[in-house]
């Protein structure tokens, strides 16, 4: 269905990244996202964005859907590349005028920044594309299962995602025939001030409510008909194993980190 | 003379110019008098939900236009709003669209959004709970403690009491039982009869829909596949069969009748019509 895969942003593919576990996967990304803000110069920054374009390449998912990823922090991006390039001094100075001046190291912090962000929203995007939300949170719940032993109900919090994850192309789908019947009645959504569009969202608010609980106690229904008593004792149907894929992976991220330290040591901090 | 709802060369796609596009409507063409009583039949997915969406302009064409008593409706935001009042749509299950705290101020709902007077919403909401069989008592009570079926008669009251020219219903009997099917269909009879306006009833149900419209519009994968009278329709029962539908049963069981050499009218299309000639011939028997 369509609805299915527009949310979470999953690109559907057989990727090597898409076939690997997605342990390893949330692992590596959260590995790779610490080392980006470990870097201090160019050389290393370059070995992370040199492993991020090869797993764009690997992903097979196309660029202009990476693109549409960033557009949303074009803001920030551009935001925080003028703050550095004027208020960080230091090195030559390119340009005065005024009380402004922008020098060699405004213009490094900047572009290093910049590329900092674009990377990062990269690799946390390419984990969307290539995991479905599912495997996702399954692969969470895994990772957080130790802190069952501190009482905190992992598999509860997992399967609530899980849920809530499955019922947002629901509710939107809802909303929309909700919001057709009582535009079919005569209600005006575009018009009016503030308070009177605020107002005139109670008739959608409420029928969504409502037939969100009526949802919600069926759907626990059915989950209790099926046996459902928590995690305690629930075996998987795909199970979860890691595989040579995966640990070629590791390898790739943790010489990566390694270069990184390395570099970071025998080449001059720039920021 | 304009016609009540005119629909030119109407295109439409979902999704446009994404993987997912859909072509729900392909080039429709159609007529809707004045004060007629129409049903649209087809299978699931054929694209009736979408046609009617047009009907009041929930949805834009993606080619062609929609006329409401000759005024094309997406002209400017004036004509979008008046079709929204002239033209009722009652979806399918329209339960779920209650809101309010009472059933009264949810079937006033409509009307107070055409900006009429107190009195004339009050003398609305009471016309239209009479025709729907919604009682003085259940009027104060909150539509949340209402059964199904209650619950669909009141939001049927909401769309009627717009009193529109032209009212219509989505599939108005689905998942009720079969007194309530029945309840509901003679209301419909009744309230076209009353009021004359027009009526437009989207059903699965060929004997719901035989024993309500007149004339008959086929859909089939989003184009018209057959459009004329009742008769015209359900005389091409092997044409209907191929596209997922069905004649009523009784018209088939007289099919088979008139096949082993009685005479019976090819046109029985409800089971009072059948009982009715059933009962002359037994008559005409017993005179022999
Ligand atoms: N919001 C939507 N987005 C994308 N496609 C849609 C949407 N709504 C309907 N469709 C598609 O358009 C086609 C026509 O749907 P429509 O709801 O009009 O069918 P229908 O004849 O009313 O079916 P039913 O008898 O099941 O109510 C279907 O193929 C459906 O999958
Ligand atoms: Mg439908």
């Amino acid at each position: 269905m369509i609805s299915d895969i527009t949310f979470g942003q999953y690109y559907p593919s057989k990727s090597v990244l898409h076939r690997a576990d997605s342990r390893a996967k949330l692992l590596l990304t959260f590995l790779m996202i610490v080392f980006l803000f470990i870097c201090k110069n160019f050389l290393s920054l370059g070995v992370m964005v040199l492993v991020t374009v090869l797993a764009v390449i690997f992903s097979g998912v196309p660029f202009r859907m990476l693109l549409k990823s960033i557009k949303p922090v074009i803001v920030i991006l551009i935001f925080t590349a003028l703050l550095n390039i004027f208020y960080t001094k230091g090195g030559d100075v390119y340009f005065e005028f005024w009380r402004f001046s922008i020098t060699e190291k405004g213009i490094n912090n900047a572009v290093f920044t910049a590329i900092r962000i674009i990377t990062l929203v990269v690799l946390s995007s390419l984990l969307t594309y290539t995991t479905t939300p599912t495997d996702l949170t399954t692969g969470l719940e895994r990772l957080l299962s130790p802190l069952n032993h501190l009482h905190i109900r992992v598999h509860t919090l997992a399967m609530m995602m899980t849920l809530a994850l499955r019922f947002i192309p629901t509710l939107i789908e809802e909303t929309e025939r909700i919001m057709n019947a009582q535009k079919a009645r005569g209600a005006d959504l575009e018009t009016g001030s503030l308070i009177q569009r605020a107002k005139a969202l109670i008739p959608i608010f409420v029928p969504l409510m409502v037939s969100s609980f009526r949802r919600a106690y069926e759907l626990a229904f059915a989950m209790t008909c099926r046996c459902y008593t928590g995690g305690e004792g629930r075996t998987r149907m795909k199970q979860m194993k890691l595989s040579g894929r995966d640990f070629a992976l590791l390898a790739i991220c943790l010489a990566a980190c390694a270069g990184v330290i390395v570099l970071n040591i025998f080449f001059n901090p720039v920021i | 003379m304009s016609f009540a709802i005119e629909v030119k060369n109407l295109t439409h796609l979902y999704s446009p110019g994404t993987p997912h596009q859909v072509t729900a409507l392909k080039n429709i063409n159609l007529q809707i008098e004045h004060g007629e009583i129409l049903g649209i039949i087809g299978h699931t997915g054929s694209g009736k939900s979408t046609l009617i969406s047009h009907f009041n302009g929930l949805l834009k064409p993606n080619e062609g236009c929609v006329l409401v008593d000759g005024v094309d409706i997406h002209t400017n935001k004036e004509t979008l709003r008046n079709s929204r009042f002239k033209v009722g749509l009652c979806f399918q299950y329209p339960e779920y669209q209650l809101f309010e705290e009472t059933v009264y101020k949810d079937i006033a709902f409509g009307p107070k959004n055409m900006k009429l007077s107190e009195e004339e919403i009050r003398n609305r909401v009471l016309r239209a709970a009479q025709y729907t069989g919604v009682s003085g008592e259940m009027l104060d009570k909150s539509p949340f403690d209402l059964s199904g079926g209650e619950k669909r008669r009141v939001a049927i009251a909401g769309v009627m009491a717009m009193e529109p020219q032209v009212l219509v219903f989505d599939e108005p009997a689905a998942g009720l039982d079969p007194a309530g099917r029945k309840a509901l269909t003679d209301l419909i009879k009744d309230y076209h009869r009353s009021t004359g306006c027009t009526v437009i009833v989207v059903s699965h149900s060929m004997e719901d829909i035989a024993k309500l419209a007149k004339r008959l519009i086929v859909i089939n994968d989003g184009q018209v596949a057959m459009d004329g009278t009742l008769s015209e329709v359900f005389s091409q029962s092997e044409k209907l069969t191929g596209m997922g539908l069905d004649v009523p049963e009784i018209t088939k069981i007289f099919a088979e009748i008139r096949k082993r050499g009685f005479d019976v009218p090819p046109d029985v299309y409800s089971v009072e019509y059948a009982e009715q000639i059933i009962l002359s011939m037994a008559g005409r028997r017993d005179a022999q």
